[in-house]
C-alpha cells in the first residue's frame, strides 16, 4: 500500500489568508493568546496575544514567533496583524478533507493539517507516476486556497516525517532506498513535537535522521524510552502505525468478500444486487438518494479495478442502479475474475420545487429523475436529455443538453448557426416548418447523375429516380481544423418514389450521401 | 357603489370561462389550425392518438407543432425518436424550446419501453412516438397498456407511424396522404413546400355519421423559415 500524506503548514495563517486572500503577499503574521481558554487564574501577562505564525515576507522584516502585536508592528510598518478564529481553522481542515476526497473514496484526518489518503488506486488515473499525482494533489489544494506538502511513502509515519522537510517527496516502499531518502532530515525534524528527545541526539553529535538510523534501535531505546526506539525505526523508514481512513461524513459503503472468483457478470449481478439493496436501504432511512456509485472490485490473485459508474440524476431505485453497473461492466469487462466488491454510495437529497400557480405542475423532481435515469440505463447516457444545437455549419450536427422542464421560455440557446432560421412560427399562425429527419451519419449512396444534376440514386434501403432537383447549395467550413475541413454541395431532390431527399456530394472526395428527407 | 375591481391581464389571460372548461379539458391544440378544426379541437387529451403518413408527408411537422404548442404551454413534453433523426434547427424554427423538450434517442426494440418509462413518470402532458419508417411491432397488450396509462397520468400519447397498429386503442387517427412537393421554378428550381392531404381516421371517440368533407383537410407545409 502506498500512502500520501497531505500536510498544510502554519495551518492557521493559511486558514486567515483563505478568509482574507487580499492580504496574500504581504507580510501577515496571526496573533494568539497563549493558554486562551483556560480559565480566568492565568495571569494577565499570559494572556497577552503573540505572534505564533508569520508569512516570509513578515520574516524578512525582521518579525519572529513570540513577539506581541504592538512588538511586531513597531518592527514592520505595513505588517497586516490577523487574529485566527475556530471557524476559520474547521474551514481550512474541512477544505484539506475536501482535497482528499477528491483523490480518494476513504481518507483518514490526521489532525486538522494533515489527512492520509490510500494513493495506489490512483495509479490507473496517473500513469505519469506518483510525481503526477503529489502534483495533482497541490493543484488541487492551491484550487481551495491551501498551499501543501505532500509525501508518497509505504507507511503513515514516514510520509509524515517527509512532509517535515520537503514539499514534495516521493518514499521508496523497500527498506533501503527509503532509509537512504530520509537520510537527510534534521533530527530536530526527526523528534519534532518532543524538544527533549532532539536535545539527546544533539548531545550525541547527531545532526540527522541517517546518524539515528546507524545506531541500533535496541540501544537508542535503552537510552531513552519508546520515543527514540520510534524515532530510531522511523529514520530507517520502518513504521507500524495502522492506516484508518474513513468514509465522507454521510457517504455510505458496503462490501462483500467473494468465496470463490466470479468471472461471469449474470453471477455478479445477483452479487451487486444485495449491496446496492443494503446501500438504498440505509439511503431511504435518512430519507436520501443515490447520486453517485462508485464500485471498488478486487480481483484475482491480485489488483483493483475502480469505476464510477454515471447517474443522470439521483435515484432511490434499485433497479436502475444496477442496470447502469451492470452496463458500466458490460462495456468494460474487468480484467481478471472478481473477489470481492466495495460499493461506494454516495448520498444526495431529492430537488423540491416551487409550482407555479398558473402553469401546469410538470413531473415531479424525483421521479423525473430517476426516469431519467432509467432511460439512461435503457438507450444509453448519451441519448437522453434535451436537444441542442452545436456551433457548428454541419447540418447533421446535434448535442444533448440537460432537460429542464421550468427553464425559462427563451425557445433554446442564443446560436449564431441557429440565427438564419430563428424567428419563426412562435405557436400557429402561418404554414406549419417542415422539418427535416436526418440520418446519422449521412447514408453514402451511388448517385446516377445527368447534365441538370442528379438523375437517381441507390442507397441501402432507398432506390428511386430523380424527378425534380434543386441545387446545387454549396456549403463549406471547419478548414481551420486539421482533418475536418468539409465542401459541400447539397441538393433537395424529388425522388418517384414520392419523398423530397436531401442529399449531398462531398466535393473534396466526390462521393454522394443521403442526409435525410423533408417531412 | 363601488365599480367592479378589474383583473390583473395577466392573470385575466389564463382564466377561462366554466362552459369552456370542458373543451379545454377535453382537447389540445395541434398548433396547426386547419388540424384543429378537422379534429374538432384539437388532439384529445388523456389519450392514445395516431399520426399515419409516409416520407414527406408531412408527419414530422405536425409532431412538432404539436410540441412546440405543449411546451410554448407551459407543459411538459417528451419526444421519443426512434433513430434519432432530429433537426434541432428545424425543431426551433418550429417554435420547440429545446431545453425543455426530454429527447430520447433510440432503436424501435426500446422505443415503446422508453415511452411506457416517460409515461409512468407522470407530470407530461404530451409524449410523441416518432417511429419515422419503423412499422410498429407492439402486442395488442401494449396499445391498451399505453391508452390506459394515458388516461390514468391525463398525457396525450401521440404516436407517428408509416402504418396504423393501435387499433381500436387509437382515440384519435390522422392519416396523411402523399405529399405534393411545391418547387418554384424561377430560373433554378427551389423547394418550396408541400400540400397533404389529412384524413381523420375512425378513433374510439368518434362515433356519429359525418360527411366526407368533414373528415378530410389540406394542409401546407412551408420550407421555408
Amino acid at each position: 500500500m502506498r500512502i500520501a500524506c497531505v500536510f498544510v503548514p502554519q495551518l492557521a495563517l493559511q486558514a486567515v489568508l483563505r478568509r482574507t486572500p487580499e492580504a496574500r503577499g504581504g507580510p501577515v503574521a496571526v496573533l494568539e493568546v497563549a493558554g486562551a481558554g483556560d480559565g480566568a487564574g492565568k495571569a494577565r501577562a499570559k494572556r497577552v496575544a503573540r505572534v505564533t505564525e508569520l508569512s516570509p515576507e513578515a520574516r524578512r522584516a525582521g518579525v519572529r514567533a513570540g513577539m506581541t502585536g504592538a512588538q511586531a508592528a513597531a518592527v514592520s510598518a505595513g505588517l497586516r496583524l490577523l487574529t485566527v478564529t475556530a471557524a476559520d481553522r474547521e474551514a481550512a481542515a474541512a477544505a484539506l478533507a475536501d482535497v482528499g476526497y477528491a483523490f480518494a473514496p476513504r481518507i483518514e484526518r490526521g489532525a486538522d493539517d494533515r489527512i492520509f489518503f490510500d494513493s495506489e488506486d490512483l495509479a490507473r488515473l496517473y500513469p505519469a507516476g506518483e510525481t503526477a499525482i503529489a502534483q495533482a494533489v497541490q493543484a488541487a489544494a492551491a484550487r481551495v486556497g491551501l498551499g501543501v506538502r505532500v509525501a508518497i511513502a509505504a507507511s503513515k509515519g514516514v510520509a509524515r516525517l517527509a512532509t517535515r522537510a520537503h514539499e514534495l517527496a516521493l518514499i521508496p516502499t523497500a527498506a533501503g532506498p527509503a532509509r537512504a531518502a530520509l537520510a537527510s532530515i534534521p533530527v530536530e525534524l526527526l523528534a519534532e513535537g518532543d524538544p527533549a528527545l532532539a536535545g539527546a541526539f544533539r548531545r550525541w553529535g547527531l545532526r540527522t535522521a541517517g546518524d539515528v538510523a546507524a545506531l541500533p534501535i535496541d540501544a537508542v531505546g535503552l537510552r531513552l524510552g519508546p520515543a527514540g526506539a520510534q524515532a530510531g525505526r522511523l529514520a530507517r523508514g520502518i513504521d507500524d502505525e495502522p492506516f484508518v481512513p474513513r468514509l465522507p461524513d454521510d457517504a455510505l459503503e458496503e462490501a462483500i468478500e467473494l468465496d470463490y472468483p466470479v468471472a461471469e457478470l449474470e453471477p455478479f449481478a445477483f452479487v451487486l444486487r444485495g449491496l446496492v439493496d443494503r446501500a438504498l436501504t440505509r439511503l431511504r432511512e435518512r430519507s436520501l438518494a443515490c447520486a453517485g456509485l462508485t464500485v471498488r472490485l478486487a480481483l484475482d490473485p491480485r489488483g483493483v479495478d475502480v469505476r464510477t459508474v454515471p447517474i443522470a440524476a439521483p435515484t432511490g431505485d434499485a433497479a436502475t442502479l444496477l442496470q447502469l453497473a451492470r452496463l458500466d461492466l458490460a462495456r468494460r469487462p474487468p480484467a481478471a475474475p472478481i473477489v470481492g466488491v466495495r460499493l461506494l454510495a454516495l448520498p444526495a437529497r431529492v430537488r423540491a420545487t416551487q409550482l407555479d400557480i398558473l402553469r401546469p405542475a410538470g413531473p415531479a423532481p424525483d421521479r423525473l429523475a430517476a426516469t431519467i435515469a432509467r432511460l439512461a440505463a435503457l438507450v444509453g447516457p448519451d441519448n437522453v436529455g434535451a436537444p441542442a444545437v452545436e456551433e457548428t455549419w454541419r447540418e447533421e450536427a446535434v448535442a444533448v443538453t440537460t432537460y429542464e422542464p421550468s427553464r425559462p421560455d427563451d425557445r433554446g440557446p442564443l446560436s449564431l448557426t441557429l440565427s438564419p432560421l430563428r424567428g419563426a412560427r412562435a405557436n400557429g399562425g402561418g404554414d406549419p416548418q417542415l422539418t427535416i429527419r436526418r440520418w446519422r451519419p449521412p447514408e453514402e449512396i451511388e448517385m446516377l447523375l445527368n447534365r441538370q444534376g442528379p438523375a437517381a440514386f441507390r442507397g441501402r434501403e432507398t432506390t428511386a429516380r430523380v424527378l425534380i432537383a434543386a441545387g446545387p447549395y454549396r456549403l463549406s467550413g471547419e478548414w481551420w481544423k486539421e482533418g475536418e475541413h468539409f465542401q459541400r454541395a447539397y441538393w433537395d431532390v424529388h425522388a418517384s418514389d414520392g419523398a423530397v431527399y436531401r442529399v449531398h456530394q462531398n466535393e473534396r472526395d466526390g462521393r454522394w450521401y443521403l442526409d435525410g428527407y423533408y417531412d | 357603489m363601488s365599480s367592479r375591481p378589474a383583473l390583473d391581464p395577466a392573470l385575466l389571460s389564463h382564466l377561462i370561462s366554466a362552459r369552456r372548461l370542458e373543451d379545454r379539458r377535453g382537447r389540445r391544440g395541434s398548433g396547426i389550425a386547419a388540424l384543429d378544426r378537422l379534429l374538432g379541437g384539437g388532439w384529445p387529451r388523456a389519450a392514445l392518438c395516431e399520426l399515419i403518413g409516409r416520407r414527406s408527408s408531412g408527419r414530422t411537422a405536425i409532431l412538432y407543432a404539436a410540441l412546440a404548442r405543449a411546451i410554448a404551454a407551459g407543459e411538459a413534453a417528451a419526444l421519443v425518436d426512434v433513430g434519432g433523426g432530429l433537426d434541432p434547427r428545424r425543431a426551433f424554427a418550429a417554435g420547440i424550446a429545446l431545453r425543455r423538450l426530454l429527447w430520447i434517442r433510440c432503436a424501435a426494440d426500446v422505443a415503446a419501453k422508453a415511452a411506457d418509462l416517460v409515461l409512468g413518470a407522470g407530470g407530461f402532458d404530451l409524449i410523441a412516438l416518432d417511429l419515422g419508417d419503423a412499422r410498429p411491432r407492439l402486442p395488442a397488450a401494449g396499445w391498451i397498456r399505453f391508452k390506459h396509462g394515458a388516461e390514468k397520468q391525463g398525457t396525450t400519447v401521440l404516436v407517428a407511424a408509416p402504418a396504423r397498429a393501435a387499433g381500436s386503442c387509437a382515440a384519435a387517427v390522422v392519416e396523411l396522404g402523399p405529399g405534393a412537393p411545391r418547387f418554384v421554378a424561377d430560373g433554378a428550381a427551389l423547394f418550396d413546400g408541400l400540400q397533404a392531404e389529412a384524413t381523420k381516421g375512425r378513433g374510439v371517440h368518434e362515433h356519429g355519421p359525418e360527411s366526407e368533407e368533414a373528415r378530410c383537410a389540406s394542409l401546407a407545409f412551408s420550407c421555408r423559415s
